[in-house]
């Protein structure tokens, strides 16, 4: 226990990544192995700007200063040295970024608060984001919705917060641009009041979402401190405090997918795979989850280039002895996990996006009842496709490559599934499409 | 949140009060501001605007409102014009489905394409409502133009922002101005360009004769439509001729008016669905999934599924009595239009 929690502190002054690269160095280098928990918290202090990242996004109206405010922010920033200062101009450069299809570049804008640091993208619309999202190119956990002090929101507005609520966003921060151009400051309540009220009808908390007044035209041209740069920081702080961390990888319980099933003579069965998430030490209780049977047994031994080791964490590739099993019991697409932390299920709603001919999808439509293989982690099942309850016409209803859409999806054999498993859908030797879980419908028994 | 609201505005006052070259302005509650929004959708400083004119009365301001969108909506729209549009809808709207039991008439319809800058806009209803209204008009005023074969014929773009646009669900409300006016005030209250980039129709007005053996029909499919409104990112409307020598019985029963208007649907959506370019006859270097007649009829539920779109049609009209051989009648696609938003024009 002792053990996790030192592991619990070093991650979250660590990126995931940079951990998990560190500690298989220090695993292949046996001198360091008996010191590694010590240099591993030495090398931790070192990186002391390290600071918990987060993507962030901004959605907004075209004339309302998305940019202008994105600008702003990187301009007040590096004068903290959080941040470089990106113009305008830079970040509203080249027109084939803004293409569509084209991935969005997450890495364009980076900055740092005191608590954050944080990967700005831009929504350029709603399928390209969304098609984003479902590959997995880009991710936004959380948003700054800006609307402007003159128009207030608009009818827009609503399409803004049914993207941010599609993609799994709760929590928005609302930057109401240009107050520098509204005479009455009465008229400020009213676009105050609007947006509360409108966040709420999208199931927002409206009434404690940070809605922050300034102008980043001001800010940038370094004029009115206190609507400009003063409020350009409040809007940060309030990402900070407000906007919620999604949980590292390192922190979430253990899992890890099945991807071979061996036999050792004189030790027993080990399952290999990739450990997704979380941290495993020898003697943790695990459940092997997936295709009928849920059973439980403990992990006796980790294995790892063919050397023992104490504990697993997310992005090792592990091989684990697993007391009492057979090797008949266990496949490939079972996962072993943390006893209740996921369970299996057998049909679930999902966000899927179709790929499109070029991308190397289909080239033809679909209709209801089409049955391609589901690849979830390392499992690979049948999955059948219908339109959610209560689609007009769902008879009648084609699916185009290029489309994104809320399908139900009843696999033949249950997998280990919960809502934010991603998933490719593919048919013969083609990847037609890809998925996200939004909601599990019917649990295995 | 007042602290908030009030903290910055105190200091922009002072350099504000030249802007507004009215009087001092009154006190407008924010109520009012709030109510006319609701109703009218206009920018915030313009509803307060309006309800400064008005001496705070609602219907006073939407009646200023009216007046004054004629001359700053056309300065907004002239000031967002120059930027693109590339995303927006696909409008269809058919009127007459072509001879069934209770219409005696030809067929009419029209599809429209209108774009505008951001899909966030165009997932809006206003815009797939403005979009359905002016193709509804533009099925309603068009005429046929000259003789031949009914086709689809585009339509002249001058003539259709001129007309008065029609609501597609209450047909008989008055009209509220033109197709262009419609189009400049929802540029006003959403801020973004939008343009009218085409328009098509196909009318074809000679009722056939009670005794005739040949009839002409359309089966109209919207690809990714929203709000229940027949607005989407792709359309197809595909003219299909019935001819049989008891064609007047066989539209006289129910079981095959249904029939008939799935396999209607199952052709327009085939054609969507496939990168369709031509029915039969093929321009060089197109494969046969780019041909209508020999793509498998995948759309079509059913025995047919699968076959060939032609060789379906044929078993199709054998099976339900339309025809015996090919001879004496049956089903045939005669023409099509199928538009995708921010396609190049190909016409």
């Amino acid at each position: 226990m002792l053990q996790l929690t030192s592991c619990r502190a070093v991650s979250r002054s660590l990126y995931s990544a940079r951990a998990s690269l560190l500690s298989a160095w220090t695993r292949r280098n046996p001198s360091t192995l008996l010191a590694s928990t010590v240099s591993r918290r030495g090398y931790a202090e070192q990186f002391l700007r390290s600071k918990p990242h987060m993507n962030i996004g901004t959605i907004g109206h075209v004339d309302h200063g998305k940019t202008t405010l994105t600008a702003a922010i990187t301009k007040v920033l590096a004068e903290q040295g959080g941040a470089q200062f990106t113009d305008y101009d830079q970040i509203d450069k080249a027109p084939e970024e803004k293409a569509r299809g084209i991935t969005i570049n997450s890495a364009h804008v980076e900055y740092e608060t005191a608590n954050r640091h944080y990967g700005h993208i831009d929504c350029p619309g709603h399928a390209d984001y969304i098609k984003n999202m479902i590959t997995g190119a880009a991710q936004m956990d959380g948003a700054i919705i800006v609307v402007s002090a003159t128009d207030g929101q608009m009818p827009q507005t609503r399409e803004h917060l049914l993207l941010a609520r599609q993609v799994g966003i709760e929590r928005l921060v609302v930057f109401i641009n240009k107050i520098d151009q509204v005479s009455d400051p009465e008229m400020l309540e009213l676009v105050d009041m609007e947006m509360r009220e409108i966040l709420s009808t999208y199931n927002f908390d409206g009434e404690n979402t940070p809605i922050v007044m300034g102008s980043a035209l001001a800010c940038l041209e370094g004029r009115d401190k206190e609507i400009g740069a003063d409020k350009i920081l409040e809007l940060t702080k309030a990402c900070d405090d407000w906007l919620l961390q999604p949980t590292r990888d390192l922190e979430k319980p253990f899992l890890l997918a099945v991807e071979d099933v061996f036999s050792v003579s004189g030790r027993g069965t080990v399952a290999t795979g990739r450990v997704e998430r979380g941290v495993a030490t020898k003697g943790t209780e695990v459940e092997i989850i997936g295709f009928g049977s849920t059973m439980k047994t403990t992990l006796t031994g980790i294995e790892m280039f063919h050397k023992e080791l104490d504990r697993a964490e997310a992005g090792d590739n592990m091989g684990a002895l697993l007391r009492g099993m057979k090797r008949e019991q266990i496949r490939r697409g079972h996962v072993l996990a943390i006893p209740g932390t996921i369970k299996s299920a057998k049909k679930f709603k999902a966000q899927l996006y179709i790929l499109t001919k070029d991308e190397g999808g289909r080239y033809t439509p679909f209709m209801v009842n089409y049955r391609p293989q589901c690849f979830v982690r390392t499992a690979d099942v049948t999955v059948g496709l219908t339109f959610p309850e209560g689609t007009p016409d769902a008879a009648e209803k084609m699916v185009m490559p290029g489309d994104n859409l809320e399908m139900v999806c009843s696999l033949v054999f249950d997998i280990a599934l919960e809502v934010g498993t991603r998933f490719t859908l593919r048919e013969g030797n083609k990847t037609i499409g890809t998925g996200l879980v939004t909601e599990i419908m019917e649990y295995a028994q | 949140m007042l602290r908030l609201a009030q903290r910055p505005s105190q200091s922009c006052r002072a350099l504000l009060t030249c802007r507004y070259s009215t009087e001092p302005p009154q006190k407008i509650p924010l109520a009012l501001v709030a109510e006319l929004r609701k109703q009218s959708l206009v920018s915030i400083s313009k509803a307060r605007e309006a309800l400064t004119h008005s001496d705070g009365s609602i219907t006073g301001a939407l009646e200023w409102l009216q007046h004054d969108l004629i001359a700053t909506g056309t300065a907004k729209a002239a000031k967002v014009s120059s930027r693109s549009t590339n995303e927006g809808v696909v409008g269809v709207s058919v009127l007459s489905h072509g001879a069934g039991l209770n219409t005696v008439g030809g067929v009419r319809a029209a599809m429209v394409e209108l774009n505008c800058e951001t899909d966030f806009v165009g997932r809006n209803d206003i815009f797939a409502k403005l979009a359905a209204d002016i193709a509804h008009t533009a099925a309603f005023i068009s005429e046929v133009k000259q003789q031949g074969p009914v086709r689809f014929t585009p339509l002249v773009l001058d003539e259709l922002r001129d007309a008065p646009l029609l609501s597609h669900n209450d047909p008989s409300a008055a009209p509220n101005g033109t197709v262009s006016s419609a189009i400049r005030d929802t540029i006003v209250k959403v801020g973004e360009n939008i343009s009218l980039r085409r328009a098509s129709a196909i009318i074809e007005n000679a009722a056939p004769a009670p005794t005739g053996t040949s009839a002409l029909r359309l089966g109209s499919y919207v690809h990714g439509s929203l709000h229940g409104i027949a607005c989407g990112r792709v359309a197809a409307v595909a003219l299909i001729n019935l001819r049989s020598p008891h064609l007047q019985k066989f539209l006289r029963d129910e079981a095959a008016r249904t029939q008939l208007g799935l396999l209607e649907r199952s052709i327009a959506r085939q054609i969507v669905g496939f990168d369709t370019l031509g029915i039969k006859n093929m321009p060089e270097n197109a494969n046969d999934d780019q041909v209508l007649y020999t793509q498998p009829f995948i759309t079509l539920a059913g025995e047919f599924n699968g076959l060939p779109v032609e060789e379906a049609l044929e078993k199709w009209s054998n099976a339900n009595g339309l025809a015996e051989s090919t001879e004496e009648g049956g089903a045939v696609v005669l023409d099509f239009l199928k538009w995708s938003v921010g396609e190049s024009e190909q016409q």
